[in-house]
């Protein structure tokens, strides 16, 4: 099956000599939801900007339904904006302030030249969907909950019918008690109209919960990738289980901050940090291999290993 | 259990185009001495309001009524003049975001000396920099003496939040409120931090208020949790009976919020109360999946269901001990 969209090998260094994705590999499977994981500055919103086209890469190819998207790009730019949304991780922001609802949500159709009274009435049928009352629509952005300019923004990116749509923190400054009900929607959303998701997160429960997939990213690399749930029961990679010990797990957290992009550490990247690190970790850059299932950067991957608990779940590759 | 500070019946206003905006409706809380309270709620809840109103920042146009009392002085209704003693050495505070609550112009070592010198007027040079030298170390900070000469943009957010608690170290005061200290934090960062408010709750000898939306974290770190809903305190006490035998309905429909398990995830239908609103019974009740008519009809004052566990709702049946 051809992926929804892929990197592959992709680099993005930004002036100063910052490596922000430093050779990532990545394919979407179409009507799958993925997770993205990985701490700040670690290339999540920079991946997703390479996959959407607002980002070039430095080197390697991005791949939409199997075209290449430089030459989608060069196409036509508004194609591709109507194959691929987006919705920023601040959902109330970006909408304008001087702008009623009704003329932020004409505005998509306006841009593309879709037929007005068709994109209209899929309006409509969305906002209804989302539980949006028409009344809402001569009120400005301000005017309205968090909650309800969250479902507008919604509403504004799958209006133009994309196949794949990419979320940033999509419950980032949401209360616990209304975080569940936006998730039942895009996970619906998704499902009814077989929508291919990427969903950028730091909150690991949000991803265990919502995806099939997850990719996890330490300093511009994809250091792990496979099933959620097999990762989750069983992380391979030591930083992936660094992250699921974060919460209460009884592990020690993690010491220090991630090292620089600009000089990041020889060998394996995560070494400095590592509480397994062996000295060919230093030296030596290990490679996405196979195991168990899923890809995992790692000369010493977890599972497999004799380490009580942790290969519990799995069997041993 | 004697109480380092007792609110009681604290109320905010502030004005609005619409009418007086209830931040606080008449809040309720005691900090036990050495304890370190968690104050739970969604947001627009005032958690972060009860924070500003007893260090006394909110700005004029906020009406303040009720008492906060602290070692027999009634902080809400200290003047101006003499809160400032209060704040830093008797009350200090860790903010949300460590970017803007530091100064940007100067050196970690000169905004951590300010706090010194506030406490201990007389110290020389060197022995600012040695005791600014050894927080740093407390906080877990490496190579302390060349931070002390970083300014605050040359920090990850991490150590800036641990620049915050040392500065708090330092001041030693008897409460201490931590306004949401990690959520500008990514997760393995805001372990780190949680390790140390743990590590550290010994050394800072005071109260610890912790302001937090998420319950879990407060469940963690917290000997007491109070859980603030529309102004109000809806439920109070020991953090295992709070969270292990809830008695109000909205504590319950907020443990239930949880990411585990799998199906529909679990919400709490309807909206937070509009603040400028004055509903005559239960703040909750509009949401609450047990209301009854009485609940409409009659506000909810907190009653005690087990040994320092108290709720505001008439339906709360006593708590046996376990």
């Amino acid at each position: 099956m051809t992926p929804a969209a892929e990197l592959r090998d992709v680099r993005v260094t930004f002036p100063g000599g910052v490596g922000a994705l430093a050779g990532v590999s990545l394919a979407l499977v179409p009507g799958a939801v993925t997770g993205l994981v990985g701490e700040s500055g670690s290339g999540k919103t920079t991946l997703c900007r390479v996959l959407l086209g607002l980002q070039p890469p430095t080197a390697g190819a991005v791949l939409l339904d199997g075209q290449p998207l430089a030459a989608l790009l060069a196409r036509d730019r508004l194609v591709v904006r109507r194959r691929a949304g987006m919705l920023l991780q601040d959902a109330a922001g970006s909408l304008s302030p001087r702008m009623t609802l009704r003329r932020l949500l004409a505005e998509p159709a306006s841009i593309h030249g879709l037929p007005r009274a068709e994109a209209w009435a899929r309006t409509e049928a969305l906002m209804h969907r989302l539980g949006l009352s028409p009344d809402l629509l001569d009120k400005y952005p301000h005017q309205v909950s968090g909650g309800q300019a969250r479902r507008v923004a919604i509403v504004r990116a799958l209006v133009l019918q994309p196949a794949l749509l990419v979320a940033d923190e999509p419950t980032a400054g949401l209360d616990v008690s209304v975080q569940g009900d936006l998730l039942n929607l895009l996970l619906d959303l998704q499902a009814e109209l077989g929508l291919t998701l990427l969903v950028c997160s730091h909150n690991l429960p949000v991803i265990r919960r919502i995806t099939a997939a997850t990719a996890v990213m330490y300093l511009g690399e994809v250091v792990e990738h496979g099933p959620t749930a097999a990762l989750f029961a069983a992380p391979a990679h030591p930083y992936t289980d660094a992250l699921l010990a974060t919460r209460g797990g009884g592990r020690p957290p993690l010491r220090g901050d991630p090292p620089s992009p600009v000089h990041p550490p020889s060998g394996c990247r995560f070494h400095t940090r590592c509480p397994l690190a062996q000295p060919r970790c230093g030296a030596e850059h290990p490679e996405l291999r196979q195991v168990d299932g899923r890809a995992v950067r790692c000369h010493y991957p977890l599972v497999g290993a004799l380490d009580g608990p942790l290969t519990e779940a799995q069997p041993g590759p | 259990m004697t109480a380092l500070l007792q609110v009681r019946g604290l109320r905010l206003d502030a004005p609005t185009p619409r009418g007086p905006a209830h931040i606080l409706r008449g809040v309720d809380l005691d900090i036990g001495a050495g304890r370190i309270v968690g104050v739970v709620g969604e947001s627009g809840s005032g958690k972060s309001s009860l924070a500003l109103a007893l260090l006394r920042l909110l700005p004029d146009s906020v009406r303040v009524s009720g008492h906060a009392v602290m070692d027999g002085t009634d902080l809400a209704a200290l003047p101006e003049a003499a809160m400032g003693a209060w704040r830093v050495q008797r009350i200090a505070m860790i903010f949300q975001d460590p970017a803007t609550a530091l100064n940007p112009l100067l050196t970690v070592g000169t905004q951590l000396a300010d706090v010194l010198r506030r406490r201990a007027p007389g110290l020389s040079r060197a022995a600012l920099r040695t005791q600014a030298e050894a927080a740093l170390r407390r906080v877990e900070i490496a190579d302390p003496a060349r931070r002390l000469r970083a300014y605050p943009h040359e920090l990850s957010g991490g150590m800036r939040q641990r620049v915050m608690i040392a500065m708090g170290l330092l001041a030693q005061p008897s409460l201490l409120l931590a306004d949401e200290p990690t959520t500008a934090l990514d997760a393995t960062v805001e372990a780190g931090i949680i390790a140390l408010f743990r590590g550290l709750r010994a050394e800072l000898g005071g109260s610890i208020l912790f302001i937090s939306h998420d319950l879990g974290l407060v469940a963690d770190l917290c000997d007491d949790i109070a859980v603030l809903y529309g102004g109000l305190v809806v439920e109070a006490g020991p953090a295992a009976a709070v969270t292990g035998a809830p008695a109000h309905p909205y504590t319950a429909a907020l443990l239930a919020c949880t990411l585990d398990g799998a199906g529909r995830l679990p919400s709490i239908p309807g909206d937070v109360p509009d603040p400028v609103a004055e509903p005559p019974g239960c703040i909750f009740a509009p949401r609450c999946p047990l209301a009854e008519a009485r609940c409409e009809g009659e506000p909810q004052a907190l009653r005690a269901v087990g040994a320092g566990h108290t709720v505001a709702c008439w339906k709360a049946a006593p708590v046996q001990a376990a």
